[in-house]
């Protein structure tokens, strides 16, 4: 989005719109359906940490390693990944604008793309090279 | 006729402190402690994925006294987002607004969050 300059003549007027309704729409509900699905997501984790904390490599490969759990696992962590990115669009869109913004939202874009690489990676490698 | 002088641009301070302000920015605030939680998530299934000894090192640092309370501060985290997350969807469905109803459900957040914690803490770390 370009930089707008707010005048007094935008903020009298009724008729002026702030943010994109339909992008802001679509964000609102990502972060519904995304939250929804996070739910799973830490019953599961709830399920797999208990199991293998402190445990050693061989049991976390046989626990993980099971494509029963570990292919869900990564989906589910691939969403806790798109609702992270959501959510700090969210709080970022609150207190920046302009190129600060969007300089800071790039660095969330790859904040969230690394751990949904690194997380699922090494979700894939314990299910399909032990 | 009296004029009454204009109201005074508001900011933070100014504002009465509530249960509900304050569970709402509990809220943000645990949606980023969850953002930043999710690297030592990542940390632990990377070091099990690569070998023994790095998987050794994360469970020497998860381990210790402060690895400890770092991630119980965490699921503490994750529970209460959880709890004001399911809020959201009560809100959602226009219920659970009205004065009174607002401030039982933001109690029952915080309430049932640090319940939620020690209760799995206690169950599987603590007892188990
Ligand atoms: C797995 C970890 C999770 C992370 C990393 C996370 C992160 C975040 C972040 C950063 C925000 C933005 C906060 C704000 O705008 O103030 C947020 C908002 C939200 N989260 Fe989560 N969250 C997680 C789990 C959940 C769960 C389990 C639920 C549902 C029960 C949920 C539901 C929501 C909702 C509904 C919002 C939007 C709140 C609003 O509209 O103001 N989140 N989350």
């Amino acid at each position: 989005m370009r930089e707008q300059i707010i005048t007094q003549k935008t903020i009298a007027d009724p008729r002026s719109h702030y943010g994109d309704a339909k992008a802001s729409t679509r964000h609102f509900i990502t972060q519904r359906l995304t939250g929804v699905s996070n739910i799973a997501f830490l019953l599961l984790l709830l399920f797999v940490v208990v199991r293998l904390a402190g445990e050693d490599r061989g049991d976390m490969v046989e626990t993980i390693g099971s494509a029963w759990i570990g292919l869900p696992l990564a989906l589910l962590l691939g969403i806790v990944t798109i609702h992270m990115r959501n959510g700090m669009r969210d709080i970022l869109e609150d207190y920046f604008h302009g190129r600060t913004y969007r300089l800071y939202m790039m660095l969330n874009t790859l904040f969230c793309l690394i751990i949904a690489v690194a997380g699922i990676g090494a979700i894939l490698k314990l299910v399909f090279w032990g | 006729m009296t004029v009454r002088s204009r109201p005074l641009s508001p900011h933070l301070q100014v504002y009465r402190w509530t249960i509900t302000m304050t569970m709402s920015i509990v809220h943000r605030a645990t949606g980023i402690a969850n953002y930043a939680g999710s690297a030592l998530l990542v940390l632990w299934l990377v070091a099990a994925a690569w070998g023994p000894e790095p998987l050794d090192a994360v469970n020497g640092l998860f381990g210790s006294w402060f690895g400890q309370l770092v991630l119980f501060g965490y699921t503490w985290s994750l529970t209460h987002h959880m709890l004001g997350g399911i809020r959201h969807y009560v809100w959602d469905f226009i219920l659970g607004m009205e004065a009174g109803q607002r401030e039982m459900l933001a109690w029952a957040n915080v309430i049932a969050s640090v319940v939620l914690t020690l209760l799995i803490w206690t169950i599987f770390v603590w007892v188990g």
